[in-house]
């Protein structure tokens, strides 16, 4: 193979690193790589082609004991290859740095392909370090070996696959920087085990040349707005009376959050944001509108119907969002976009305005340039008219009922951490509970499967981020079957001693699929229905060492049991029996616009609700 | 609608797979491809023919902007300078 990685960048003006010139084995050096890009914590699952780095990692923490008795490189084992990946990206999602996960060949890694993909969805940066059989025996079948260049190819935002030994560390070293440069991913580099055995000089600080990413990241990081680009924006943003944000996940993943709260407060602009946006405004302030979309709030959907002005910030206009684009925001004269991906422009939605930069500084910029200018904020009238669509249209659920209602549920738990919790989910209806009735004050509180929508996602996205917070609250909001899926990470939880807060949402079943099936399949509840599952989770949780568990089946214990469960100082394991009916509401069905929004009997509409649920074409729904 | 276009790889084993992947994650059917290595060995250039409506070309070629391994990009029937790098910039 000839390449571009013989050359390594020249960086030679930086001061030498501490190991340089050192010998050391290619586990050694892989190790030590890790540590330098800031790495506090490795997630991870042994095999033969990976025992080198897994040695590695031992000697690393013999060789640099600390005082307290701590490990240098705390390493967590999961139970199954795919939570030590959704640990590394809850690590990742709660911290903002490039969580990293460690697995051997074969199926150590086909079992970390849907972690690898989630985070491409979510554009969450990772690095995962794949152990491969010797460069001799590649492509020869040969035992636990699978093509995971091609494989993870097709997921990931890169992959490596390091034969030449000379190339490792440049290849590790750039794979970190390609993790979390641009819009974050993952990055997968397969490493030989003869690789990993090499005898090889540390240099500290090589990197690939990558020339065509490095150029074009290089454009972006560096375009800024001129006086014309503000001057258009203005222009349009003072024509229109009724200007609304709708912000996403790339808010967050740039930590734009703070420039974003400043501008909307700079011109009073309410502000919508996506599922993957949750945090990026602080959801209790009054021009925040919570999240849009399928299961959004009414009001944010109304808001969105509403405005004749619209500014995308890091959202993409996905089908959850905007399921029939041209419908989408149909008043809105005037649509502008932000985002680092020029991909993303014009790909679903044309836009009258654009910029493809960074969002953090291009925000900071066109709220001093609309200072500077005198702009004025939003009217008074839709201030005034968002207020009334929040009040007149709020989230609500049969409070009267005698069983537990889930987003009771929700709101006992918020009442007590005010909006201060990590909070991570499961896929379906809860997931979807926990997004409408949690408050977030801040960025980086809410982990959940957006795009790929992966169950199993929240209990090891959790154990990730309670090791990225040791300190927080975190809490696993999970349902009956998406907790099944990685429910033996419940013993990694009591392994490590983290005080994670467990909590299923038990409706017998696939709630969301059952939910369908009511609206779409004349209630037919194949697959969907676990009613004569003998599972005891309360059992299985004290099988796994939880100390605290508890299964809660009376409504009148609501509100003391939550506080009980919260105030433990460990792991606690809560199972609540709710109303398997309760279901999700608002919802914009399936390939249908906002007009065609259902809200169901508590939430209160303001339109005559359509006529029956599947005026959609079946083939249009997914 | 038969589109051409042009891409500056780095020569690397695997890089041609993910290029090519990319296509048909997306749906878009090569109809012709020729790959070799340019003066500098590191380097090869691929020649593409695919069909597609204009709005899946412009999609496509935007995400072929996107691999790590790709340099460049450009559109024979484009004028030569106009690489896809401002072309993925074009509203
Ligand atoms: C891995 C995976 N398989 C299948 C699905 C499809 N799916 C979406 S929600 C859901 C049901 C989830 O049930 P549960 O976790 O109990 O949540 P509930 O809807 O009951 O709250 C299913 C099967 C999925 N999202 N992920
Ligand atoms: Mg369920």
């Amino acid at each position: 193979m000839i390449s571009l990685n013989q050359k390594t960048s020249d960086l030679s003006l930086k001061k030498n690193h501490a190991l340089h010139g050192q010998s050391m084995s290619g586990a050694a050096l892989i190790m030590q790589v890790v540590v330098d890009e800031a790495c506090e914590v490795l997630f991870g699952y042994s095999g033969g082609a990976i025992l080198p780095v897994y040695d590695a990692i031992l000697r690393y923490n013999i060789a640099h004991k600390r005082s307290d008795g701590r490990e240098a490189m705390p390493l967590i084992v999961p139970a199954n290859e795919q939570g030590a990946g959704f640990m590394a990206s809850g690590y990742a999602r709660a911290s903002g740095k490039v969580g990293v996960a460690i697995v051997t060949s074969g199926p150590g890694a086909t079992n970390m392909v849907t972690p690898v993909r989630d985070a491409m969805a979510d554009s969450i940066p990772m690095v995962v370090i794949c152990g491969q059989v010797p460069t001799t025996a590649l492509g020869s079948d040969a035992f636990q070996e699978a093509p995971i260049s091609n494989i993870m190819s097709s997921c990931a935002k890169h992959v490596f696959l390091v034969t030449n030994t000379t190339v490792l560390e440049a290849t590790l070293r750039t794979a970190f920087e390609i993790a979390r440069t641009g819009r974050p991913g993952p990055v997968v580099v397969d490493i030989p085990k003869n690789v990993q055995n090499a005898t090889l000089c540390f240099d500290g600080q090589s990197r690939l040349p990558i020339p065509g990413y490095r150029k074009r990241l290089h454009k972006i990081v560096h375009a800024r707005l001129n006086d014309a680009d503000c001057y258009g924006f203005f222009t349009a943003f003072s024509a229109a009376r009724r200007p609304l944000i709708y912000a996403g996940g790339g808010v967050v993943a740039a930590g734009a959050a703070p420039a974003l709260r400043a501008f909307s407060a700079s011109f009073a602009i309410p502000v919508t944001t996506t599922l993957m946006g949750l945090g990026s405004t602080d959801t209790t302030t009054p021009l925040a509108l919570h999240m849009l979309g399928m299961h959004g709030a009414a009001y944010a959907n109304y808001a969105v119907e509403d405005c004749d002005f619209m500014l995308v910030l890091g959202a993409r206009f996905d089908d959850r969002v905007a399921p029939v684009p041209d419908q989408f925001a149909s008043g809105a004269k005037f649509i502008a976009q932000i985002d680092i991906d020029p991909a993303e422009i014009n790909k679903v939605k044309k836009v009258d305005w654009q910029h493809v930069g960074l969002l953090a500084s291009t925000l900071e910029r066109l709220t001093r340039y609309g200072i500077a200018h005198g702009v004025k904020p939003s009217p008074k009238a839709w201030q005034a008219h968002i207020t009334t669509l929040k009040s007149r249209h709020a989230m609500n659920y049969n409070r009267d009922s005698a069983l537990i209602q889930p987003q009771a549920v929700i709101e006992e738990i918020n009442r007590h951490s005010q909006g201060r919790a990590i909070i991570s989910t499961g896929v379906g209806q809860h997931q979807m509970w926990a997004a409408q009735y949690f408050d977030f004050a801040q960025p980086r509180q809410w982990l959940t499967s957006g795009s790929m929508g992966t169950m199993g996602f929240g209990l090891p996205a959790a154990i990730g981020a309670q090791c990225a917070r040791p300190d927080a609250l975190v809490i696993d909001i999970d349902g009956d079957s998406s907790i099944r899926m990685n429910l033996g990470e419940l013993e990694t939880v009591t392994s490590y001693g983290l005080p994670l807060k467990v909590v299923v949402l038990n409706n017998l079943g696939d709630g969301m699929i059952r939910q369908w099936q009511k609206l779409y399949f004349e209630s037919g509840f194949i697959a969907s229905d676990r009613s004569l599952c003998l599972k005891d989770f309360v059992k299985t949780a004290q099988a796994d060492g939880f100390t605290w568990t508890r299964r809660l089946e009376d409504k009148a214990l609501l509100a003391s049991t939550i506080a009980e469960f919260l105030a433990v100082k460990g792991p606690a394991f809560l199972e609540v029996r709710i109303d398997p009916d309760a279901e999700v509401y608002p919802m914009v069905p399936p390939g249908a616009a906002y007009t065609q929004m259902l809200t169901g009997k508590y939430i209160t509409s303001r339109s005559a609700p359509p006529a029956s649920a599947d005026e959609t074409r079946p083939d249009a729904m997914f | 609608m038969k589109h051409t276009l042009s891409v500056l790889l780095q020569n690397e084993s695997g890089a041609l797979v993910h290029l090519v992947g990319l296509f048909a994650a997306r749906h878009c059917n090569i109809d012709s491809l020729t790959v070799a290595t340019t003066k500098n060995p590191a380097v090869s250039r691929l020649t593409m023919v695919v069909q597609g409506s204009p709005a899946l070309f412009d999609q496509i070629v935007r995400q072929t902007c996107k691999l790590i391994d790709v340099i460049d990009v450009s559109i024979p029937s484009l004028s030569s300078h106009n690489t896809t790098m401002n072309l993925a910039e074009r509203p």
